[in-house]
Formats: C-alpha cells, structure tokens, sequence
C-alpha cells in the first residue's frame, strides 16, 4: 500500500511538471497566437449611445476577423474618466481594449483625472463627428456673420447650449468665439438631448452639438444650421460650411477609435490594429456611420498615436484658456 | 387620423410573429425588471442589435414588450423584498412592501400588474389623441421649471417620513448632501471626490437604492430575528407569505381607486413628456398628490392599497409620456426612448415631426403594441403572480442570503464596477442604522436621487439669467409650479383651520 501511495505521487509530480511543460510551451508562444481567449472592450458611457452603438458594431465585425468572443462592458462616470482608468490599470495583453473617445485627451486639462491618451496605445480611429451650430430656424440670422455680429453687439446676451461642462461641444463653442472675438454664455447641459430639447423650447438661443442630434429638426424646418466646426463638411447637412471655410481659424472635434493599454506587447497592438483596418473597410461600420451621422474617418493606429498627441497638446494649452482651468 | 390606415396597421402587428416576438419581449422584461440592478434600459441596449435581424415591427413588438413589462416588474421585487427593481418602482416600496407584510401580498402583486398595465393604456391613449398638444407644451420647460419640479418632488420628503418628520428632512438633506459628491455640473469642478475617480462619478443613487432598501431590511430582519428566540417576527413573516390572500381587488376597490389612478395616469404622461424628467420622479410626484387628495391619506406609506395602485400606474404611465416627445420631437425623454430612436434610425425612419406623416403606418403601429405589451402584461402577469411569491416562502435564512446575493449582483451589473458593491454594502449599514433609529430611509433616498436636477437646474437657470433671480418669476409655468408647491406645504394648515372653525360652529 505504501509503494502503491508513493508511486501514485511520483505519477502525479510527473504529470504535474508535464502538465507544466505544455503550459510554459504555449505560455512562449502567446504573443505571436494572439488571441487565445474573449476580448473586452470598455465603453466608457452609457448603453444605447453613439460610442456604444458604434464599440457594438466594431466589436461584432472584430469578432469576425479574429474569430474570437469580443464583448462590450460599459463603466460609465466622470466623462469616461472611470472607464478608461479601468482599462488603464488593466493587464496590458490585448485581451482588454477600450473605447476612445475625443474627452481621453481633455480630461486632465480639465482636472477631472489623471488619465489621458497618453496611457494608451491606439490600434485605429474609426469616425470623426463635427460640431454644428444651430439656431431656430425663425431666429433672424441666416449666416454665421450674421449670428456673430449680433454677438458682438450683445455680448453675454447670446445663449449657446452644450451636452455639459468641459465637453467637446463646449470646448468647439469656446473656441469659436474666441476666434470670433466674441462672448457667448455657454449653458451646459446633461447630454446633447436637453440642450436641444432647450432650443426647441426656445430656452436658448443656439447649440453646439453634433450634426446627427439635430437632424430631425432640421428636416422638420425647426432648426437651421448655420456652421460646422471641424475638417470637412458633415455628410448630414452637405451644404453648410465649415467655420475654416467661413474664415474663423477653428477646429474642434469629436473623434472615436480603439486602443489597449500602454504596455501591450507590440506584436498584439500590430495584430489588433491590422484587424482594425479589416473591420474599418467593413460595410456594416460605414452604413451604421452613415446612420447615425458620423463621419467616417479610419486612421491606423500609428497614424492615430500622433494625432492623439497633436490633440491633446492643444487641448492641454486651449481648455485652461478658453475656461479658466489651471 | 384615419380609420382604415388604423386598420391596415391593426392586422399588420396581428400576425403570429409578431404577437409572438412581443411576448416573448413581456417574458424577458419580467425577468429583468424584477432582478434589482438590471434595469429597463440595460435590457433593451443589449437587445436592440439582435432586434436589427429581426423586421422591424417584430423587432419593436419585443422592444416595447420588453420596456413595458420591465417597468412593471421592478414592482415585483418592491414588494416581495422592499427593493425596487428599477429606479421607477421606487415609490411601490412605500406601500408595496407593507402589503406584503401585512399578509395581503397577493393583492399587492395583482394591483401591481392591474393597475401597471393600466397606466400603460392611459397613457397611450394620451399619445394617441393628444400628441402634439402635450408635446408643445412640455417642450417649452426650460431649468426653471425643471428645478420646480425636484423641488415638488423633494416635498415628498414629509409624506414618506413616516412617523418623524424631523428625522425625516435630517436624513434628507443629509441625502441632497451626498448628492453634491462629484463633478460640478456647471463648472466642471471635483467636489468632495478625495481624488478618486471612482467618486468623481458622484454617489451613484441605485447601489444605495439597492443597499439602503435590501440589504438594509435583509439586516434589519436578521437582528429582529435573533432578539425574538421565541421566533414571533419569524412566524410573522412565514405567516405573511404563506397566506397571500387574493390577488384581484375587489369591484368596490377597484371604484375606489378609479379617480386617482387616472389622474395619475394623465399627470405622469405629462411628466413622462417633459424631455429630462423620468419615471422616477413621476411616480414621487403622483403618489404625494394622490396622498394629498385622498380620503385616508394616513394610511399611505403603511400599506395603503390605494396609494400603491397610484405608483404601479404611474410608473408605467411614463412610457406614453417619453414615446410622445420621441416621436414628435425626435428628442429622447429618457434613456430607454434614446436607444429607440437610435433603432428607429437604423431602420431608415427619422423619429421627429416628420415621421408621423411619412411613416404614419409605424407610428400607429408603435402606439398598438403598447396596448397589446400591456395586455400581455396582464396575462402573464397573474399567471407568474402566485408563482413568484412562492420563491420567497423558503426559510428566512434562505432569503436573507439571496436577497444579499441579488444586491450584490445588481449593484455589480450597473457600471461593472466593485465600487458600487462597496457602496451598496455601506448603504446597507446606513439602511440598517436608519431604521434602528427610526429614520425612514426615503426621505434619504428622495434627496440623493433630486439633488442633482435640483442644482444642476438652480444653477443652469442663474447662468440664463446672469445670476438674476427674476427668471423664476418671469415664466409663467415656473410661477405656477411655485405656487402649487407653496399650497402644497400650507394645505394642511389651512384644513386644520377649516376643521377647527367648523368644529367651533
């Protein structure tokens, strides 16, 4: 009995360190055979909305090239502060990405956290969403000039609703009236839908929100558009003119894309931004951009690391201007 | 609008699939709407890209279902365990609960469906006649009257201190104090976050929700249970949901109740409509004016069924209210209506003015599965009715571990987040504490939950008017709000005055 006990022993050591070969064998060769498990994506704000619907799709198409489970968890608070600190502090082995949103790079000149773009290593942008400025479609300004001049002549009296303090819609309005030599009260909102739901109500006089949320008013002839803040026209209203293009030197825009923490190994940042250039070329991305009024703009994820940058160099030196942060 | 066009998109939801999707959107909604923690809008987010398979009618006949009957279901678990299941069941707690432990559970459970689906049907009807009026109006509330409403809301507070009033506004204001936790909604500031993130995202209100109302009777009853060896609250309790009593009102209650549920019905359509105020909050309002206006409004809050029938058709009578400005104004009332609108998009349709006239057949066809989601409602709703209060007649050990592992999972599931837990647990504590010392948790509840449209929309207002005070006199709608909170408050001074000057005639 007691032989039989010890070999028993012996046995299950052997297994035991073979068992532990084969692990350390594959463990070797786990960059490279990237990804052996589900991948999580953090969207950092709430189900149903447009960086959600749009982490789903990219998600769903990821799925497909890599045929692995990706699945959507949502951490929501403190602009996004909350969901990209988690994905920051995450394991950095591919396995947990996050969805990046414009706010990454304004967050700390904003003071709300740490956390910013640079903690993260990008494997694509896919849409960018401008900036529109909208009015009531009965107000008596049919051009930007027109809307800036009274602006200039009243100043303070010219209400301008945001989706919230500090957001990019915010930072665009600022902008564009610094730009203009011109002083708006900003009205922040919670989220874009109460500050138009404030425009249709007469509340205010304009927003600065995106193309796509005011669209079925402008369709309805309850609003007009007067501006786009941002690089290029928005496929939404086609006709209306940037501000660049109208002569006042700015650009702020909303952007989304994807990255993993920094630390990843590198082998894993290359297969998921090669997967990510797959997905971006995917019809089902371009139609639901194309839905929802985003404009579609795919960057790699190198390509995305210095505009990253760029922006959140600016954004650093323009939001403790533009709203008195230090 | 047109008969046959009502017609045509009658037969068109009539068809097996059709009926069958929407069921089973009723079956799923019950399921989550009754677990604390998942929540109507998190449902609906994960459903709606599988939905996009789906045609679109079917696709939104399980989407409705599924609102609907989540909505309805948080009341559930309100009565059975005292924690709402969804934010806006939290005003069944204040009498649900009671009901059940009073052994008349049954009918608290089948009030809950009657009257649920019951604000459902009101409040489409509302939709369907009287669309464009509601909209017009509630779309012209602006911060003014917004801050008037939390401020209506936080009258409440007096109503839901039960027997202390005192106690009740010290936790209360102790409530709105923690709601300032976070990140300034104007200045874009951190207040009182101690440099973490995780407070940064404010005192989210549904882990202390869930903590205060399960853990904190889960406690509660365990430490009653040990002071009793003789068992007395035990046999109490078993007795409580052993005999559930009927489960329909009776004709003379069901008459009695008919007034102020329908003036529910209509008050929380209308609150359902104005675009950045909830089911929540509709349901605090409907149940402190049926209180007001009741002819015993001292049993509410202590298990009065009529009260209870006013909150289950309120928060149900929000949904018309919400689809109202989503498809007249194309602006969402609430996050559920957010994600609708982005499905609606996906399917080639613009909600806004112009759906109405150019997808007329959808729209109606929208308003008619909100009838039958309800109807739905209602027979899958007495039927599970026996059935899921039966779950709660295992011992009490039993329960108390489940209820505390369904709180720990539901404040997990909001945001994925372990600090929800660790607040959930410390609610749990606060909770506990509360009622030792006889502070009803609501007041506490009331407070965290308005603090935040309480000062955001102060605030937002003095920002319009360049720190002016004048803007809260200027709009009419404000005014008159002001006015309605300031009778509510003196009511009860001036009835006393008209009941001693009679007495002494």
């Amino acid at each position: 009995m007691k032989l039989n006990f010890f070999k028993a022993c012996k046995a299950a050591a052997v297994g035991l360190s073979l068992a532990a070969c084969v692990g350390a064998v594959t463990n070797a060769e786990a960059a490279p055979n990237f990804p052996r498990k589900q991948i999580q994506i953090v969207v950092p704000y709430a189900p149903g909305g447009a960086s959600d619907v749009v982490a789903r799709i990219y998600g769903k198409e990821l799925e497909g090239v890599l045929g692995k489970p990706v699945i959507i968890v949502n951490r929501t608070g403190a602009s996004g502060a909350i969901g990209l600190e988690s994905v920051k502090n995450a394991r950095p082995d591919g396995y947990t990405m996050s969805y990046m949103p414009v706010e990454s790079t304004m967050l700390k000149a904003l003071g709300i956290a740490e956390v910013s773009s640079d903690d993260f290593d990008f494997v694509c942008r896919i849409m960018t969403i401008p900036a529109a400025i909208t009015v009531s479609a009965d107000a008596p300004w049919n051009t930007l000039d027109e809307f800036l001049t009274y602006a200039k002549e009243n100043p303070g009296k010219v209400l301008v609703g945001n989706s919230g303090s500090g957001s990019i819609w915010h930072v665009a309005a600022a902008s564009l009236a610094k730009a203009a030599g011109v002083e708006f009260t900003h009205v922040p909102f919670d989220g874009a839908a109460p500050a138009i739901a404030g425009l249709l109500g007469k509340n205010i006089t304009a927003v600065a929100v995106s193309p796509a949320e005011v669209k079925a008013n402008v369709d309805a002839g309850q609003f007009k558009v007067l501006a786009v803040i941002g690089d290029a026209h928005s496929s939404v209203v086609p006709d209306v003119k940037t501000t660049r293009e109208l002569g006042y030197d700015v650009t702020a825009m909303g952007w989304g894309g994807f990255a993993v923490p920094k630390g990843t190994p590198e082998e894993v940042v290359q297969i998921l931004s090669d997967a990510s250039a797959k997905v971006a070329q995917s019809e089902n991305l371009k139609s639901l951009l194309k839905e929802r009024g985003f404009e579609y703009a795919p960057l790699t994820g190198t390509e995305m690391d210095a505009f990253a940058k760029d922006q959140l160099d600016q954004y650093s030196q323009l939001i403790p201007e533009l709203l008195g942060k230090k | 609008m047109d008969m046959s066009l009502w017609w045509d998109s009658f037969l068109a939801i009539l068809t097996p699939e059709v009926l069958m999707f929407n069921a089973a959107g009723v079956l799923i909604g019950i399921v989550i709407g009754a677990l604390p923690g998942l929540s109507a809008t998190m449902a609906i987010a994960i459903l709606t890209p599988i939905t996009f398979w789906f045609d679109p009618s079917c696709g939104f006949a399980m989407l409705i279902g599924v609102w609907n009957s989540a909505i309805f279901a948080g009341g559930i678990t309100a009565i059975l365990i005292n924690t709402p299941g969804t934010p806006a069941s939290i005003a069944s707690t204040f009498d649900g609960y009671q009901m059940y432990r009073q052994g008349r559970g049954g009918l608290a459970l089948g009030i809950n469906v009657i009257y649920s689906a019951i604000g459902g049907i009101i409040s489409t009807l509302f939709l369907i006649f009287l669309a464009f009026p509601i909209a017009s109006f509630t779309v012209s509330f602006g911060p003014t009257e917004y801050f008037m409403l939390a401020l209506f809301g936080l009258m409440m507070m007096i109503s839901v201190s039960e027997n202390n009033v005192v106690k009740g506004m010290a936790v209360g204001f102790a409530g709105l104090t923690l709601s300032t936790v976070g990140i300034d909604p104007i200045l874009a500031v951190k207040r009182y976050t101690m440099d973490s993130t995780s407070l940064a995202a404010g005192i989210s209100f549904l882990p202390v929700m869930i903590g205060m109302f399960g853990l904190g009777e889960v406690l509660n009853q365990m430490y009653e249970y040990k002071q009793s060896t003789a068992g007395s609250a035990l046999e109490m309790l078993k007795k409580a949901s052993a005999k559930l009593g009927r489960i329909l009102p009776t004709w003379k209650e069901f008459k009695q109740f008919f007034r102020p549920t329908v003036l529910a019905g209509a008050e929380s359509t209308i609150i359902g409509a104005i675009p950045a105020a909830g089911a929540d909050i509709a349901s605090i309002i409907c149940w402190g004016q049926a209180k007001k206006l009741s002819k015993n409004p001292d049993e509410y809050g202590k298990g009065s069924a009529e009260g209870f029938a006013v909150s289950c058709t309120s928060n149900n009578g929000v949904l018309g209210g919400a689809l109202t400005t989503m498809l007249t104004l194309g602006i969402p009332g609430d996050a559920v209506t957010a994600i609708l609108i982005g499905s609606l998009m996906m399917y080639g349709m613009q909600p806004g003015p112009k759906m109405f006239t150019e997808d007329t057949g959808f729209v109606m066809q929208i308003m008619q599965l909100m009838i039958l989601s309800n109807i739905a409602i209602v027979v899958f709703g007495l039927l599970s009715a026996k059935m899921s209060a039966k779950i709660l007649n295992a011992r009490p050990q039993t329960v108390w571990v489940g209820v505390t592992a369904l709180c720990v999972v539901g404040s997990y599931a909001l945001n994925n987040s372990f600090s929800d837990v660790l607040l959930m647990a410390a609610a749990g504590v606060v909770g506990f504490i509360f009622k030792r010392g006889g502070f009803a948790p609501g007041p506490f509840i009331l407070g965290l939950l308005l603090g935040g449209m309480l000062e955001s929309n102060l605030r937002r207002a003095l920002v319009m008017s360049q720190g002016s005070l004048d803007i809260f006199f200027e709009r009419p709608v404000t005014l008159v709000l002001m006015i309605l909170i300031a009778l509510t408050l003196c009511f009860p001074l001036i009835k006393k005055a008209v009941l001693k000057r009679r007495k002494a005639a």
